[in-house]
């Protein structure tokens, strides 16, 4: 309901004025005899229009009208005079003191209820504004809450590389608050590195989540050394099935060897990687083989990688297509051939030299896209042992497992334990060699000790053939029998004791290969290198050996 | 994936072993190379995505050689990672084998 003050110390003219308003239909009006009265009410109320009269004994429409216009902030107040004073001073005063119009004594109904409904509508219009700049501050604070939720779930899976920051000289530069742009560095179970250097379809949030299951799912695939192609293909997978159709992401995905000089690239739509000598010169260029992540279908997709081989001392220059894209205000853009002519001509050994003179090369202008840069200096990571931190977290334990015939009818138990052990801290980068000792202890406990089977077998094409027909056919019939795995492990002394007895006859340790080409007994030759020591005890049938880690 | 077989090129006969080359494998291993195209001069055996060995796989790598024994091939094991490369390198397979 529109609610009107009306201020006059003479009850005729209140009266007059009430009448005319509720005849037009301003059913909710309000009295008021003095200045003072006024500003209680116009507190208590909020009315929507103050009608005032000028001349009033005690505060005056003059004096009050800036008091209640103060009432009002940030919405408009309209405050009609009614006066009866006609001289350009006057009214000129009443406008300097905050009024909007005047309705002239004696009142006329018809000029008085035109000026209420034209200033009625600006009120209305005024109070609309105010409740949608209202829901516009909430909106405001609602999508800044937001963007801090992303901020913090994005700068944990972007989570910083030590290997990264240690071994390259790289540089990211957002083009606004969140990257489409993602540098992903996870060093690899062997001592080498993984690298993923990625470029989503866009810019902003929308890019920038595309990066969060790329970066768990990396980091995930890379401590489990994965191959460069697994890793690609897996991502598209997941790309494929997470992003909207119009969005991929171009990538590439290194591998970097423990040397530092030997390279697995899976390329797609990245710019291509550069590699020069120490000299500057530029020796290998990989370009882009690939479709980016995140459209080809899991059949179509292609997995094959290119090697690269690099001398110590190379440098290899992996960016995003935001720095190719610098663009002169005359020259245009620097294009590959231009970063190549920086990297070999000004022998940039930085990311960080890039950006300075890509800047230079824009002359003031700002980037268009986000700009990421990674150099790798070709030398050979460095081992970095941990043992007090590892240790720490590593108990020492004891294990024993009894494996019946029908356990051992799995081929899955080597795995089996495999798995188990390299959870652990400290052996997770011996596990290629865990995976060794532990399968040839058992295949000598279940194919010799178990089933009887006799290794000069294999000497032949046919008879290794026959072996394995043997091993299977054997191990299906076998009802009695058991394997017994004991597995130690001593963290502080960094070993790890495994022992597999079998409770059939054992075997023979004096079978050795004679010559390269002979098919059996590589399995001790095998044990006696992984292992500190090797020992055989009750006849064959108990083998214990020691793994250092 | 446990074995893959591809012609890499006129030349070239790929097998490429799966994450874990042990005595599972026997079968599929052998089958690799039952049915050679007669183009072929050089086996490559691609150990790019092989985390696990153990000696069976040697023995199934000369049990090769010696069912194709009699033809004049090439052989090549490419890729190794270095756990794998140790394996090899420990049976002294350079005599027998071009590791690349």
């Amino acid at each position: 309901m529109f609610q009107i003050l009306i201020v006059d110390d003479e009850y005729i003219n209140r009266c007059m004025l009430k009448e005319m308003l509720i005849s037009a239909g301003y059913d909710d009006c309000i009295e008021a005899e003095n200045g003072v009265q006024a500003l209680e009410m116009a507190k208590e109320h909020t009315p929507d229009m103050v009608l005032l009269d000028v001349v009033m004994p005690g505060l005056s429409g003059l004096d009050v009208a800036p008091q209640l216009k103060k009432l009002s902030p940030g919405c408009y107040l309209p405050i009609l005079f009614i006066t009866a004073l006609d001289d350009q001073a006057s009214l000129v005063r009443c406008l300097d003191a905050g009024g909007d119009d005047f309705v002239p004594k004696p009142f006329d109904s018809v000029v008085l209820i035109a000026k209420i409904k034209a200033h009625e509508r600006s009120r209305l219009m005024s109070l609309e504004l105010v409740e949608k700049n209202e829901s516009l501050f909430w909106y405001r604070q609602d999508v800044e809450r937001n963007h801090r939720i992303v901020e913090h779930i994005f700068a944990n899976a972007m989570a910083e590389s030590e290997t990264l920051d240690k071994h390259f000289s790289y540089y990211i530069q957002p083009e606004t608050r969140f990257n489409g742009d993602v540098l992903l560095c996870e060093k690899s179970p062997v001592g080498g590195a993984y690298l993923f250097v990625g470029d989503f379809t866009g810019h902003g949030l929308a890019s920038a989540i595309g990066a969060i299951p790329v970066a768990k799912a990396f980091s995930a695939m890379a401590k489990k050394g994965l191959s460069v192609e697994e890793i690609a293909a897996e991502i598209n997978k997941i790309l494929l099935e997470f992003l909207p159709a119009d969005m991929f992401c171009v990538a590439c995905i290194v591998e970097i060897s423990p040397s530092g000089t030997r390279f697995t690239i899976w390329n797609g739509g990245m710019p291509r990687l550069v590699l020069r000598d120490a000299l500057g010169n530029i020796t290998n260029k990989i370009e882009s083989r690939h479709m980016p992540l995140g459209i080809l279908t899991v059949n179509e997709f292609e997995r094959n990688v290119e090697y690269v081989e690099a001398n110590e001392g190379d440098r290899l220059l992996i960016y995003t297509d935001g720095l190719m894209e610098s663009s002169h205000p005359v020259h245009g853009v620097i294009g590959e051939e231009g970063v190549e002519k920086w990297f070999s001509e000004r022998c940039l050994s930085s990311a960080r030299g890039f950006v300075e003179l890509a800047n230079e090369y824009r002359q003031g202008n700002p980037a268009n896209d986000d700009i990421t840069i990674v150099m790798f200096r070709c030398e050979p990571f460095r081992v970095v042992n941990e043992p007090e931190t590892s240790s720490m977290l590593l108990v020492p334990f004891r294990t024993e497992m009894v494996l019946t015939n029908s356990h051992l009818k799995h081929t899955n138990v080597a795995d089996f334990i495999v798995q188990k052990l390299t959870n652990l801290e400290g052996l997770e980068a011996i596990r290629s060699e865990v995976f060794t000792v532990i399968t040839e202890l058992l295949n000598n406990a279940i194919e010799h000790g178990l089933l009887k089977l006799d290794s000069e077998l294999k000497q032949s094409a046919e008879g290794f053939e026959e072996y394995y027909r043997l091993r299977a056919e054997r191990l299906e019939q076998l009802t009695s029998g058991h394997v017994k795995i004991c597995l130690k492990c001593e963290p502080c002394q960094r070993k790890l004791i495994i022992s597999v007895f079998d409770s059939g006859d054992g075997y023979q340790l004096d079978v050795r290969p004679e010559l390269p080409g002979d098919t059996y007994g590589r399995g001790l030759l095998l044990l006696e290198e992984f292992c500190e020591s090797v020992k055989v005890e009750e006849g064959g049938r108990k083998t214990i050996v020691t793994l250092a880690f | 994936m446990t074995i893959n077989t591809a012609v890499k090129n006129e030349n070239c006969w790929e097998i490429r072993v799966g994450e874990k080359f042990d005595f599972s494998v026997v079968t599929d291993f052998r089958e690799a190379y039952s049915d050679l195209p007669k183009s072929i001069k050089t086996i490559e055996v691609n150990l790019t995505d092989t985390l696990y060995m153990d000696s069976s796989a040697l023995g199934m790598l000369l049990n090769m050689q010696k069912v194709l024994a009699g033809k004049p091939f090439r052989y090549v094991i490419s890729n190794c990672r270095p756990p794998v490369a140790r394996i090899l390198e420990i049976s002294r397979f350079n005599k027998k084998f071009d590791i690349v």
